[in-house]
């Protein structure tokens, strides 16, 4: 993304870009999935940066380019839709649904970013369908303990920072637990200030 | 006089600072893949650093603040959460303490290697033109910094594809990206802004907190945990995937050893856990960020697999597990 466009976001989020300038800007937009990313990453980053959670600019931005998106067919390449895959055993019931879903939500993470302070991440259970008739799910004590073990030996960064999250969320209720009057602390989350 | 020889110096200069640029430029352009690699190998253990991380995944953005020192062999590192519990990581060698400030608790834990935070890649076991493809796309700037970004395409959708961001002047990755399929990036960790130093403080290593009268938990995760020849072998495992490490753990509360196997094809590892049946479960599938795990009964064991890998690659991985004897 080049210094332009980061102007040109920056004064649509502000409300300042004339017409027929957010009118370009929103087309171009609709057409580069790489483009929506990169503009995606930056108003999030710099909402990070700012402490912000929420930005109104950057939603105004996302439901024009969505406008934009429905307006005209979708030509999605396949090496730009941005957003997390959807399952591969829905695809080929929901086919351009799933697609048109797809580049919609890519447009930008934004609208989902609002839960931010939601940091400890959740464990997804699939339904196995190929099982789904016995008992599809295993038991998330055990899953949580198998991913911290994975965590410990694993040399990626997100990696062993989610198993340390995990295995301190256990100790946040094995505190609590011993502690009931505590209980409803654990709800409290305070921004922590590194000292220099 | 005084300004033709300002002018000449200035001129000087210019040549200089020009043909020291185009040089630099000149080796950037010249560097394999595997030479950037190299780089990055020696910048993640040497480089000493501090700044802010983000991470984004699942419309998820975290922020992490960091600090990386390598001092006479030994890493200490400090990583604050900014969201959520404010969790504080702060790594002393092996000795990690997770300080809970809303529990006002430390948890004590142990690492036994050498591995730091941002070692995310890969040894020299990593066979390109096996499993990946790896090649140089651009050069663009990351945090202020000039860089250069490697992308990792694999050949099969058994494993995800990396994209990397390394700083021209020092090798350190400064961005990644984790590729799904069709070219999603499902994961994004990036410095927003980093500051490469030698001499970083020593007190800003330190908690945030006075943790004395705090709650300490002592008791490791694993309280045994030691190489094995396990019976336990996968018949259909991906392609380059092998086993690196088999152990035998213990685990709190737990009556049986746990058997963890681990397979990796150089870039990323996959583990496999194997314990005695203990419920009427039988089968499972499940995902956190962008790691995936398969859960099935074979033998009355309770077969897990989980890693950073596709689904189908767990679930191949954990269908293919016997016993050899």
């Amino acid at each position: 993304m080049n210094e332009a466009i980061r102007m040109q976001v920056s004064a649509f989020v502000d409300g300042e870009l004339p017409d027929n300038e957010a009118d370009l800007l929103v087309r171009r937009l609709s057409q580069d999935a790489d483009l929506r990313q990169q503009v995606s990453e930056y108003l999030a980053i710099g909402r990070v940066m700012r402490g912000e959670y929420t930005v109104q600019g950057g939603n105004a931005l996302r439901e024009r380019v969505a406008a934009e998106l429905e307006e005209r067919p979708l030509q999605e390449p396949a090496d730009t839709v941005v957003a997390k895959q959807p399952s591969r055993y829905v695809r080929p019931v929901a086919g351009a649904a799933i697609a048109a879903t797809v580049a919609l939500a890519a447009i930008f993470g934004l609208g989902q970013v609002a839960d931010v302070d939601n940091a400890m991440p959740e464990t997804a259970i699939v339904a196995d369908e190929t099982v789904s008739e016995t008992v599809p799910t295993m038991n998330d004590d055990d899953l949580h303990q198998y991913l911290i073990l994975h965590g410990y030996d694993s040399n990626s960064f997100s990696t062993r920072v989610t198993s340390l999250q995990i295995r301190a969320d256990e100790l946040s209720g094995e505190a609590a637990a011993e502690d009931p009057e505590a209980e409803d602390e654990v709800e409290v989350t305070e921004p922590v200030t590194s000292q220099p | 006089m005084l300004t033709h020889m300002h002018t000449n110096k200035a001129a000087a200069c210019l040549v200089f600072c020009g043909f020291f640029t185009a040089s630099q430029v000149l080796a950037d352009a010249a560097a394999t893949p595997q030479d950037w690699i190299d780089r990055m190998g020696n910048a993640v253990q040497a480089t000493s650093y501090e700044g802010t991380v983000v991470r984004v995944r699942e419309g998820k953005v975290e922020t992490f603040k960091v600090v990386h020192t390598m001092t006479d062999g030994i890493v200490r590192e400090k990583v604050i959460i900014q969201d959520g519990n404010g969790l504080e990581i702060i790594r002393n060698g092996n000795e990690v303490h997770c300080i809970l400030p809303d529990r006002e608790s430390v948890l004590v834990e142990e690492w036994n290697n050498q591995s730091t935070l941002f070692s995310t890649l890969p040894s020299s076991d990593i066979r390109f033109g096996s499993e990946y493809d790896v090649l140089i796309k651009d050069f663009e700037r990351v945090a202020g910094r000039k860089a250069a970004m490697l992308a990792i395409l694999p050949h099969d959708n058994y494993r995800y594809g990396y994209r990397i961001w390394l700083d021209t002047e020092t090798g350190f990755p400064l961005q990644t990206q984790l590729i799904g399929e069709d070219n999603n990036p499902l994961e994004h960790v990036k410095f927003a802004d980093i500051s490469i130093q030698e001499n970083i403080l020593a007190s800003t290593l330190a908690p945030s907190y006075s943790t004395d009268n705090w709650k300490w938990y002592t008791e490791p995760r694993q309280t045994v945990k030691h190489e094995v020849e396990s019976d336990w072998i996968a018949d259909k495992v991906p392609p380059g995937f092998r086993v690196v490490s088999t152990l035998q753990k213990t685990l709190p509360d737990a009556a049986d050893p746990l058997t963890h196997i681990i397979y990796s094809d150089g870039l990323v590892t996959v583990s496999v856990f194997v314990a005695p049946v203990t419920d009427e479960k039988k089968a499972g599938r499940s995902s956190v960020g962008a790691s995936n795990s398969y859960s099935t009964v074979i033998d009355d064991y309770r077969v897990t697999v989980v890693g950073q890998v596709p689904q189908i690659t767990v679930e191949q991985i954990a269908k293919s597990m016997r016993r050899s004897r």
